[in-house]
């Protein structure tokens, strides 16, 4: 049948080619009549659609047939000539069609790398295509790239997890203190960024125990690269409140070079922006030592840090790293210094018939926290073998004081000085390919004295208390693999030696109890840890099964104790293709209470509160399980993930409060302490191309239960909360750039059914960044506040800031700061009852000028 | 004044050996089907011609194509060589190796277009008519590619059925990898079976369109033989490599355990982008 029609069709053909109108002529330069090639033609029906198209030949002739040209236009179009259109119902053939030299006008669209992209593993994000006019540091970048998320304190996660390494040029130069880089490094030093999924940092373990973690990677530009870079800032101003001279000054130093790498940076300021170099890798100190004495500076209002910070600080830190002939050497070392203050006011009025009584209270504190530490690493990282010593001492001297007016006045000084030593050692090798031994050493040891002064009218007291501690881990252990199967096992012995005392000369007549403390508590543990790793195509299967028993001794505070701990825990990573993940996780276990509750003596935390401590020794027990999954897009750049987690806890003891007159003691009693809490948060990002932008959506919801029997008296309290968030950033025209961010959340406490009402909190923010001219920037700032203090009394806070900077050269900068326009001095709320009110009242910072330069090379 | 003009304009032409200022710089992804790999290429055009090429292929190309150049990639090389237990480790980033081969040349004075590549260590040229694709307009069928409104149009090609969307608003006949002759420039195309180029830039550009750098060291070839020869070397690496060693020389795969496993099969139906060669 089709053979038929077609024969038909080809004798019909000449018929209708004979019908055909010849459509031909010529294109010609208009100024030049020389004939163009190349030249596009197109002949359009008279609805606009394409009947038929052609190209000019070399001679610059054409032919096109079309069954009829009624109502049919013929286009003609060049680059570099003007588009010339005309209608064909009454032309005779041929055609001199000549065309005006002129542009046609290309839309550009930069030829560059995507804005990101993957290969593999990894992914690569273009930082140019993500930075900001308003934009300084890598870290202000990282921030709107979707997938990856910075905290306030400078801690980066992608996909909802923490990163395990973050390298610069493929070196690890900083370690956990990454934010020296984020917040020093200049964006435009950088020329990608890159995330690599699953990085076994380890590369002895590569292909033998998985790792759900990711790295980042800043690929430097060329230009940063091999060279020694620096760039600082200094600025001087006034500040309305705390009245007086602000300052803020930088200088960063960075070289990398193919075996050396260097940063040095020196930051100092008062305007608000704490410094400490805070290690975001650390893993918690084993010497297991805590302050007893808990004087803290009174709490600031839930608004943006540098809004409430009354500080001055300082910090210098310098980074080296060596290539070796084999591994790496690296030594950092920083030190910080902060002091900061605090007040609050809280004024009670009471409405009595014979007039008003207002009691005060006024609260007003300074910390000094100086920290001085040091890291050393020798590192060898290679395919066969892995050794990594880490030498690192840290000395801290901390100092609080604070002043309390009302009923009971008093002055309070605290010193927390905190000295500390440890080494790791860990040596790796991997035999034939299949078998891995590892031997590990820990040594930790930290004294942390600790003294309270306090003046109560006449009478001082003054309490001393002593406390160090030295750890130490051994352990060697043996893998081997065989068809995607590792199965390790390894053994240990650990031990611990804790010594405290505590003295208190007076304690007040009311108080029942000893006053000092003479403690020691050890231990000394055996275990042994199996572990079953599998990978079967794109599952990844993960069992331990730590065993260990401890041998606890208490040098009669209380009895000695033998205890076995078993903490199995299995998770399963399911990664069917490089967009999706998911990862399921179990773990059950129990453990040792805190050998700090051990003392027989009561310990004065402050002024008005002891502790005392534990009568038995307790285990408490738990069960966690979680779900992760994880899903990104990357040419549409879209990131999304979500994470549920449950977890159960058994507690035998609860905290019981006694009262002794003004004093309260905090001691523990036997209870049955169970809770249970639930969480879930979700998180999608994703690139707005059009606008050079992104939009970020996040929410979250928690519940957490608790069910506490203590002496026949049950209380089951309920706190469930739940927030969303939404940040939007773009560059829609050359000229304006903006980021706007929302938040709300709400939260609710249920006493034993009795529920409270729901408390919500809001936080709007936007930023709009405008180009007046060539080399000005102008930016506006404004933040908005409105926090329900108690049911249906909302508390509204707007705060404006505003910045002017001039760039007349890419090495300068000059630019004016005036923050806080409005001059908010206070956030105080109000809350009636019928018999009295009750007023809180806390500082801010007030506006603010700061003139600042800043010189790059 | 004009005519001095045009005969200086002719002088510095002849100068840079024939190069001519490109109307047009645009960048492709290529979307290989069966992997994440996406290679980035670029296309320089004017009404003379153009070239379709990777960025640090050419930039390599005419780095080595002088006795200076190769010295200086030398020196780079240099830099990225470092001596680790004896040994000597070259860790070079991926822009200083050549690993896209691919070169395409229009040529509508001629009506065809030249490509040179390299199979299985071969290099290798051919040239072909602009008559091997025929494209037929998809009427209503239009879409918005980097703000430029496009039309689609399909043709069979080679062994498989191209959709291409080209846009009039930019009137040249060239577009991604071999495609062409559509009135206006082609931003973005289509095959069954996860084949993709896609125009992720578009700019004015100051660069000149090239030519091949060292095509003297390229031979002539048949598309459809290289292409057979191709599939074949790329099935039998081990054997053929035991066979030219005397069975001294014996290449194994191993998966990310260490196992040997089976050699990776070519399989040009589903990976190359002409399977023509292999359809009878």
């Amino acid at each position: 049948m089709k053979k038929t029609c077609s024969s038909i069709a080809l004798l019909l053909l000449p018929l209708l080619v004979l019908a055909e109108v010849n459509v031909r002529g010529t294109v010609l330069d208009r100024i030049t009549e020389e004939p163009i090639a190349g030249a596009s033609l197109i002949i359009k029906g008279s609805n606009g659609k394409i009947k038929k198209f052609s190209t000019s030949k070399p001679d610059g002739t054409f032919s096109i047939s079309v069954p009829s040209v009624n109502g049919c236009r013929l286009e003609v179009a060049m680059m570099s000539y003007v588009k010339k259109s005309l209608p064909l119902d009454s032309v005779s053939f041929p055609l001199s069609v000549s065309l005006e030299p002129g542009g046609i006008k290309l839309k550009e669209v930069a030829v560059k790398a995507d804005r990101i992209r993957e290969q593999g593993d990894t992914i690569t994000y273009n930082v140019g295509a993500f930075a900001q006019t308003q934009d300084r540091s890598i870290g202000d970048v990282l921030k709107r790239m979707p997938g990856i998320d910075v905290n306030k304190q400078g801690k980066i996660q992608y996909q909802g997890e923490d990163i395990n390494k973050f390298y610069i040029e493929g070196s690890d130069l900083l370690g956990g203190k990454y934010g020296i880089a984020t917040n020093g490094i200049n964006h435009e030093d950088v020329g990608a960024v890159e995330v690599m999924e699953n990085h076994q940092p380890m590369q002895v373990l590569s292909g033998i125990s998985f790792s759900d973690k990711a790295a980042i990677n800043l690929k430097l530009k060329e230009k940063a690269k091999a060279t020694w870079s620096y760039h600082g800032n200094v600025g001087g101003g006034y500040s309305w409140q705390p009245e007086g001279a602000l300052w803020d000054g930088e200088v960063f130093v960075m070289a990398v070079l193919p075996s050396f790498q260097h940063i040095t940076t020196l930051r100092t300021n008062n305007t608000g922006v704490n410094l400490s170099a805070t290690d975001f890798f650390a893993s918690g100190r084993s010497t297991g030592l805590s302050q007893y004495v808990g004087v803290s500076l009174p709490s600031v209002p839930s608004l943006s840090r540098r809004r409430t910070l009354m500080n001055r600080s300082l910090i210098v830190s310098t980074n080296n790293l060596k290539k070796l002939k084999s591994g790496e050497f690296k030594a950092n070392i920083d030190y910080s210094y902060n002091r900061t203050e605090s007040s609050a006011d809280n004024i009670t009025t009471y409405f009595l018939d014979e007039g008003n009584r207002i009691v005060t209270e006024n609260r007003f504190g300074k910390q000094y926290t100086n920290s001085l530490s040091g890291k050393f690493i020798y590192e060898l990282n290679a395919k066969t073998a892995y050794i990594n010593n880490t030498l690192k001492t840290s000395i801290d001297w901390d100092k609080v004081g604070l002043r309390t007016s009302g009923s009971i006045p008093n002055e309070q000084s605290v010193k927390l000085p905190d000295y500390y030593v440890s080494n790791h050692f860990r040596m790796i090798k991997r035999f034939k390919g299949k078998h891995l031994v590892t031997f590990e050493s820990r040594n930790e040891w930290e004294s942390l004295p600790q003294t309270l002064n306090l003046s109560m009218g006449e009478q001082t007291f003054r309490e001393h208390i002593g406390d160090h501690a030295f750890f130490t881990d051994e352990s060697a252990s043996y893998a081997f693999t065989l068809k995607g199967v590792t199965i390790g096992l390894d053994g240990g012995i650990k031990a611990y030696f804790r010594s405290m005392n505590s003295e208190l000369p007076d304690l007040p007549a009311e108080l029942p109890g000893l006053t000092h403390n003479v403690v020691s508590t050890d231990y000394a543990t055996l275990y042994v840890r199996p572990h079953l790793e599998y990978w079967v195509k794109r599952v990844n299967l993960n069992l331990m099964l730590p065993v260990s028993f401890s041998r606890y001794t208490f040098d009669k505070a209380i009895a000695n104790h033998n205890e076995t701990y078993f903490s199995p825990s299995l998770s399963v990573n399911w990664k069917p293709n490089n967009r999706f993940s998911g990862t399921l996780r179990g773990s059950l276990g129990r453990s040792p209470m805190s050998l700090r509750l051990i003392h027989p003596g009561l310990i004065m935390t402050d002024y008005r509160t002891f502790n005392a401590g534990v009568d038995n020794f307790y285990n408490s027990s738990s069960q966690s399980a979680s779900a992760n999954l994880s899903y990104k897009h990357t040419r549409h750049g879209l990131f999304a993930n979500c994470v549920v987690s449950h977890s159960w806890n058994h507690i035998p003891y609860t905290m019981s409060q006694q009262l002794f007159g003004d004093y309260a003691v905090y001691s523990y009693s036997d209870a049955k302490n169970d809770g249970k809490s639930l969480s879930a948060m979700a998180n999608m990002g994703k690139t707005l191309d059009f606008m050079r932008g992104g939009i970020n959506l996040n929410g979250s919801f928690n519940r957490s239960e608790s069910n506490l029997i203590s002496q026949q008296k049950a209380v089951r309290s309920v706190s469930t909360g739940w927030g969303m968030g939404c940040k939007l950033s773009g560059s829609p025209v050359r000229w304006l750039s903006f980021d706007v961010s929302s938040h709300f959340s709400e939260s609710r406490l249920t006493m034993n059914a009795e529920s409270q009402s729901w408390l919500s909190s809001m936080t709007n923010e936007l930023s709009l960044t405008i180009i007046p001219f060539r080399k000005w920037e102008w930016t506006i700032e404004g933040e908005h506040y409105r926090n329900e203090l108690i049911e249906n009394s909302y508390k509204n806070m707007v705060l404006l800031d505003t910045k002017i900077s001039f760039r007349p050269s890419k090495r300068i900068e000059v630019s004016a700061n005036l923050s806080n326009i409005i001059n908010k001095k206070t956030y105080s709320y109000i809350s009636y009852s019928q018999l009295s009110s009750f007023e809180s009242l806390r500082y801010i910072r007030g506006r603010e000028l700061l003139l600042t330069i800043t010189l790059r090379k | 004044m004009r005519r001095t003009l045009f005969l200086t304009a002719i002088a510095v032409t002849l100068a840079v050996s024939a190069q001519k200022k490109a109307d047009i710089e645009v960048s492709y992804d290529y979307h290989y089907p069966t992997s994440n790999r996406i290679d980035n290429m670029r296309l320089l055009g004017n009404s003379e011609g153009s070239a379709y090429f990777n960025n640090s292929s050419l930039w390599l190309d005419s780095l080595l194509s002088t006795p200076g150049g190769k010295a200086k990639y030398n020196e780079i090389v240099n830099t990225f060589t470092t001596v680790e237990n004896g040994y000597k480790v070259i860790s070079m980033p991926n822009d200083y190796i050549k690993t896209i081969h691919t070169y395409i040349f229009n040529n509508p004075a001629e009506n065809m277009l030249t490509v040179y590549d390299n199979w299985s260590e071969n290099q290798g040229y051919y040239t072909e008519p602009y008559s091997e694709q025929v494209w037929e307009i998809v009427p209503d069928s239009t879409c918005n590619i980097l703000n430029y409104e496009c039309i689609l149009a399909e043709s069979d090609y080679h062994g498989r059925h191209w959709k291409a969307w080209f846009t009039p608003e930019i009137p040249m006949q060239y577009g991604p990898w071999k495609l062409h002759g559509l009135p206006g420039l082609i931003l973005k195309a289509e095959a069954p079976g996860g084949f993709m180029f896609i125009a992720t830039g578009l700019a004015s550009t100051t660069r000149k369109v090239p030519t091949m750098f060292m095509s003297d060291k390229y031979t002539k070839v048949s598309r459809l033989k290289i292409l057979k020869e191709d599939e074949q070397i790329k099935n039998n690496q081990a054997s053929m490599m035991a066979a030219s060693s005397n069975n001294k020389v014996k290449i194994t795969y191993h998966d990310e355990n260490g196992n040997v496993v089976e050699p990776p099969k070519y399989d040009g139906l589903i990976e190359n982008l002409e399977p023509d060669y292999k359809q009878k």
